[in-house]
This record gives structure tokens, sequence and C-alpha cells, in this order.
């Protein structure tokens, strides 16, 4: 948001999501909705992470236990299936890995510059019980 | 509509407090939250009573304490609703965290103050002690002399407040018990014309508005704190004053009844003259009428807006006079007062400043006699008479024991 | 300016019976003003209730009132509080007792040499409107001494004001203000 003066911007302690008119919010995906750039979807924390999660699908079970925990809504998930990591808005935290329940886990923390080739070319197998 | 609408007298006896509660239902205020408090109970309780007869379209949201019932509010009118409470002294207090958001967040809430003392030693009568405590708060602050005032002044602060070159919040204030619960006669509006003075509420910046979602109470930090709070006071010293005068001429047309930011009287000529709030004023009015039988010129300043203060108005209302007592009804604890404050800054930078002495007065319900003002407009006299000022500038009236004076 | 200071007890209906009073009185074009002071004082606990009538709008607000009239609506009041206190050579008492003029002068000294004026308006109430609330029977002994309306006037504008009450009550009520008005002395 620009250092505008203080006679510049609207009346309040208040920020627009939206610049114009909205609506059908509900049904709109997060991706296609106009945000204005006063809302913090628009600004990405990439840049925070220092260890990224990976999504493997093969052993995904869609329990949705990440898009649960996940502390800033960076769990993509569509129609009740796991898609993927939003990878503007993840800071690295792996309160995601840390709750998957499968075994293998489906999400993993690797280096922030794993590619994701390599990083699935070095997922574990599934760890037998003793 | 789906309430009803009350018949009343063109001159009902009210007192303050009911005066009040029927402004409220005029208005049609859609939500009341709220913690009562003595003396300011019947104005909710009031309200509440309209709301189960059927006489207003609203919601009565009963909270735990004063600090919930102000929260309530700022919900309330973030949400898009026409919202006002009341409260008084230790209630009050404890609603300051809010009042300032309520300001900040620009919500206009109209808050009833009926003012009394501040604890301890506990009270329930009245002084300024919580209208002074209010006064850095970002609101606007009216203050009524008597229950025609706090019936007209509800009115004219919905008019003010939402306007939307103004959305601040206002309290209305009214003397505790001497202002409350003293029945006079008010001329009343009907319903049909008290609510088309203040109109259908137009709502900005509404939560319920789900087209253009907003975010109320946003942290700003250093980047944009100093801005907001500019903006804030840019507004309420040069936006608020002229839309009051507005809204002042407006009512005086519908209902005969002229308000000034400032309340002259008997000021053209006066050589002494007596600033004071609430009451008060009505009293030295009287007083100093019978002052003039007895050949000292005196005259009664009246403040009308307490914020934002009307400092230019003050000092042309002043202008000539050559004796001013400024009276506080709140122990400045160290301080000479802030009337006496206000006042000596509006008159510091002016061609003739006045004689300026400060009293203290009726602290906790103590009366004001007319005794005492006439005690006092001749001690003015006095010092016009020695051409200096011949006791010290800060004066207690009224209080037992040795004479308290200092500076 | 006529001026009127009530000596009652919390709840015996001082505060209604001086806003009572002013509403009537307003309804003939006067200015009126009606107060109390209770503080948060108990039910039964001594208090004062004030109405002011004057032909301008008043703007006095000071507590402190030398009243033309003093009424007295509980018996106890004359012997534990001062009830002469800022009164005028003329002042008048309307003072609610049992005993006759000469009997409560002798149990209160300080009544000597005063227009005293008494009415049983407990005993009134209790046996008409079934409570000892005095407020109103005290109102129809004021217009027996004062003069200031028409009885009948009085009692017309009394239904008005308590017309949100049952009518059993209101009748009660008017019965009380006439006994007051007549049994005055």
């Amino acid at each position: 948001m620009a250092n505008i003066g203080w006679d510049e911007f609207e009346i309040g302690a208040m920020l627009r999501t939206f610049d114009g008119k909205i609506d059908d919010i509900a049904g709109t995906l997060q991706e296609d909705r106009a945000y204005s750039p006063n809302s913090s979807f628009v600004a990405s924390v990439a840049d925070w992470r220092i260890k990224k999660p990976v999504f493997n699908k093969d052993f995904c079970i869609d329990c949705q236990f990440c898009w649960v925990y996940c502390p800033d809504l960076s769990i993509i998930a569509r129609d009740k299936k796991m898609i993927g990591v939003d990878m503007d808005h993840c800071k690295g935290c792996g309160i995601c890995v840390e709750v998957c329940p499968t075994n293998p886990k489906s999400l993993l923390m690797f280096n922030e510059h794993t590619d994701e080739e390599t990083a699935l070319a070095q997922w574990p197998t599934k760890e037998e019980k003793e | 509509m789906a309430f009803d609408k009350m018949e009343l007298k063109d001159i009902e006896v009210w007192d303050g407090n009911f005066a009040a509660a029927q402004a409220l239902r005029q208005s049609q205020i859609d939500v009341v939250a709220a913690y009562p408090i003595t003396p300011s109970t019947p104005i909710v309780e009031g309200y509440a009573k309209f709301l189960a007869d059927g006489y207003i379209e609203g919601e009565f949201v009963m909270v735990e304490s004063e600090h919930a019932a102000m929260s309530g509010c700022v919900g309330a009118s973030a949400a898009g609703g026409r919202v006002a409470t009341a409260t008084s002294s230790q209630g009050f207090a404890l609603m300051i965290e809010v009042l300032y958001q309520a300001s900040g967040m620009r919500l206009p809430i109209i808050l009833n103050v009926v003012n009394r003392a501040l604890a301890a030693p506990l009270n329930v009568n009245g002084d300024h002690a919580d209208m002074y405590l209010g006064r850095d708060s970002g609101w606007i602050q009216l203050g009524a002399y008597c229950p025609q005032d706090a019936y007209d002044l509800n009115f004219i602060a919905f008019k003010v407040a939402e306007d939307h070159d103004v959305r601040l919040p206002c309290m209305v204030h009214q003397d505790g018990f001497m202002t409350s619960h003293t029945a006079q006669g008010v001329h009343t509006l009907t319903d049909d014309v008290a609510y088309s003075f203040v109109g259908d509420f137009k709502p900005m910046n509404d939560m319920l508005d789900f087209e253009h979602p907003v975010t109320h109470g946003v942290q700003t930090e250093e980047d944009w704190h100093f801005e907001h709070k500019a903006r804030q006071h840019n507004d309420l010293m040069t936006k608020v004053l002229p839309k009051i005068q507005a809204a002042f001429d407006s009512f005086e047309k519908l209902s005969g009844r002229k308000y000034n930011l400032v309340e002259s009287y008997d000021m053209a000529d006066a050589d002494v003259c007596v600033v004071c709030m609430g009451s008060s004023v009505e009293t030295a009015r009287e007083v100093a009428t019978e002052m003039r039988a007895k050949g000292i010129k005196a005259g009664v300043v009246g403040i009308r807006v307490i914020r934002p203060f009307p400092f230019m108005e003050i000092a042309e209302a002043l202008k000539g006079v050559k004796a001013i007592a400024a009276l506080d009804r709140s122990s400045p604890n160290g301080a000479p007062g802030m009337l006496f404050n206000e006042i000596a800054g509006a008159l510091y930078n002016t061609a003739d400043r006045a004689m300026l002495c400060g009293y203290i007065y009726g602290l906790g319900g103590r009366d004001l006699t007319k005794k005492h003002l006439a005690n006092l407009y001749t001690e003015l006299q006095a010092n016009v008479d020695a051409g200096k000022i011949t006791t010290q500038l800060q004066q207690f009236i009224g209080v037992r024991g040795p004479k308290l004076a200092f500076l | 300016m006529l001026e009127i200071r009530w000596h009652s007890r919390a709840g015996q209906g001082a505060v209604t019976g001086a806003k009572g009073l002013a509403d009537v009185i307003s309804t003939t074009g006067k200015h009126v003003q009606a107060f109390a002071f209770y503080g948060s004082a108990k039910r039964g606990a001594a208090m004062t209730a004030y109405n002011r009538v004057a032909d301008k709008v008043i703007m006095n607000h000071e507590k402190y009132m030398e009243p033309d009239f003093v009424f007295v609506i509980d018996p106890a009041l004359v012997y534990t509080t001062d009830v002469t206190i800022h009164a005028k050579p003329n002042t008048k008492y309307i003072i609610t007792t049992h005993l006759t003029k000469q009997e409560l002068i002798a149990s209160q000294p300080k009544l000597e040499g005063k227009e005293i004026y008494t009415v049983d308006c407990i005993k009134i109430a209790q046996e008409t409107i079934g409570r000892p609330i005095p407020n109103t029977p005290m109102l129809g002994a004021f217009m027996k001494i004062s003069g200031m309306y028409d009885i009948e006037f009085f009692k017309d504008s009394m239904v008005r004001i308590l017309g949100k009450l049952p009518q059993k009550i209101i009748d009660a009520n008017m019965i009380a203000i006439q006994r007051a008005y007549d049994e005055v002395k």
C-alpha cells in the first residue's frame, strides 16, 4: 500500500477487501477474485520460508487434516480433494506434515531449493510396524 | 411501519432521562447495548420499555459490563445500524477504552452521559468528572442545561454524527439528578416531525453490505496511525462545528428553539461574566439578571459544545469583558481546571485579555446556590474596580472548612 | 414563584406526587420543576422532594429552597428531621398525623407559631387505596389549603396522570384526594 497522506484515504480504521462491487463471492474461487491491493491475499510471504512442504498425491487420502490445521489457509483443496500448497502464503511451518496421517506421509518438508521431481524421487516407503 | 406511534402533548412534564429516552424512541434506534448505572438507568430502561411495547423496531442487547456495552455498540454501528446507549461515572470510566475505538473507527454512536462524580469516595450525585474524562477521546460532546436540551440535543447529535462528512460518535451530557431526575416542561415534537429531522440512517462502509466487504478496526502500527489520528482531528477542527451550527439552524426552523455553539446571555455590554456548563448555566443566568438590578453588568457564557472546543467563538463571546470566572465542576487534581485552561488559551492571543479566575464548585453534587453566584459576581466586580485580580487565581466554592485558594 | 418541599420516606411516593402535581400545573400554562434528593437511599429512608411553580421558565437549579409550603407525608419525620429548615416566616405546613394540631405542636415545639394544617394521609390512604401511600391525599389537602384549583378539575387531571393504573386504584385515589380535601384542618 502506497504511503499516501492523511487526506487521501477513506475515513475510519477500515480497509476494503475489493476495490469495487462484487457479487457471488461464495461462488467465486479465490484465485478468480479481484482482491484489492489492501487484501493480504495479494501479498506474498514466500520469502519467510526456509523449508517447504511438498505434496505427494500418491499417498493422500483427502482427509483434509492439513487444510484444517494450516494457520495460513495455504492448503488448496477443490471439491474436498487436496490439490496442492499455495506457495505465496505458506511460511513453511510444517504443521501440515505433522498432522498428515498417511504412511508414508503425503506431505514432507524439503529444503526450499529442492525441486519437486527430486523430492518425489526421495519419498520414503511405507514404514512397517514392529 | 411495524411499530406504533405515540401521541404526545405539546408540553410534557419530563425529567432529563425520560426526555432522552423519548428522543431515542423517536429517532428509531436499531440497537441499544447497555449496562445500566445510576443516574442514567432510566434512559436505557425507557428504550427497553418502548421496544417491548412495540413503539420501536430494534434490539436491546444486555451485556455484562459497560466495556461490553460500548463494544456491542461498536459492533452494531460497524454493521450498519443506528446505535445509542447511556452511562454515568464508573460505567463511563470502564467504557473509556472502547470510546477511543468508536471514534477512531468513525462510528456515529450516540452516548447519553448523565454526569456523575467519580469514586472514591463513592457517590451517585452529579459533577463533571466523567465528562472531563472523555474530553480527549475524539467524540463530539454536547452539553444540556435542562430536560428540554437533553431531548433536543439527542436529535442534533444523530443529525451531526451520522453526516457522512462527520462520522464521529457524539455524547449528549446532562447533569445527574439536577437534570436527569428533575421534571420540567418539555416542548415535544411529533413522532413524524422528529424522525424527519433525524432522517433515515444512511450506512457507510457497513459490514452487512456483502457486495462491498470491509475490514473494520485494522492494525496500522507507525505506518498509518498518525495519518488516521490527524484526519480525525482535522475533521473535528474543520467540519464538525459548521455541521453542528447547520443542525442548530435547521432545528430552529423546525421547533423555534435556538441553540448556539456558545450560549451568550446578557454579554453585549457585560463587565463581568461567568463561564460554566450544565444546569449551572441557567442558575447563573437568573443571578446575572438579579446582579444587573444591583448595578453590576453581569453576563453568562454557557458552553454548549464541549468538544470540539469552540475556541474562536469563546474568544469572540468574551470580547470586551473585564473580569471572567471559569467554573469547573471537576477536581483538576493539581492543575487550574479545564475551562480555565481552555479560556486562557482562547484569550491569550487576543488584544483585550480580561482578568481570568478559576473556581472549582459542585463536586459530588454539592449545591451551587444563587448566593454563591451572587458573591462570585461581586468578587469579579471588585477585581474590575481594583483594576487587578484581588484573589488567588483558583478558589473553591461551597466546600466546608478553611477557605481553599491556590495560585 | 411558588416553592414546595416534601418530606417523605423513599417508597411513599413523594417523587411521583411532586411530578404529578407538576404535570397538573403544567397543563394550566404555568412553568414547573419537580426534583428530589435520595441518592442511593433505601426504601424507608428519609428524603425530600421539591416543586417550583412560576409564570416564566424556571432557570434556577439550586437545591437550596426557602419553601412556601412544606408537606410532611410521614408522621414520624417531624421528630426525626428538621421540617422547618430554611423556612420563611409565612411558610405553611401540611403535616400527616393522627394527632390534633395542639397535640402535634406540644410534641414538637419547633412547630410553635407556624401556620400548621394537619390531615392523616396515612390513615386515609390505608382506608381507601389499601396501602400507606400518602402522596395523592396530600395533594387533596394542598388543593384545599392553597385554593390553587377547583377540586373537581384537580381530580380529573389526576385521573389522566394515574391513567396506566387499574381503574379500582384510580377510583380509590380519587376518594383519598377528596377525603383529605375535606378532612384537612
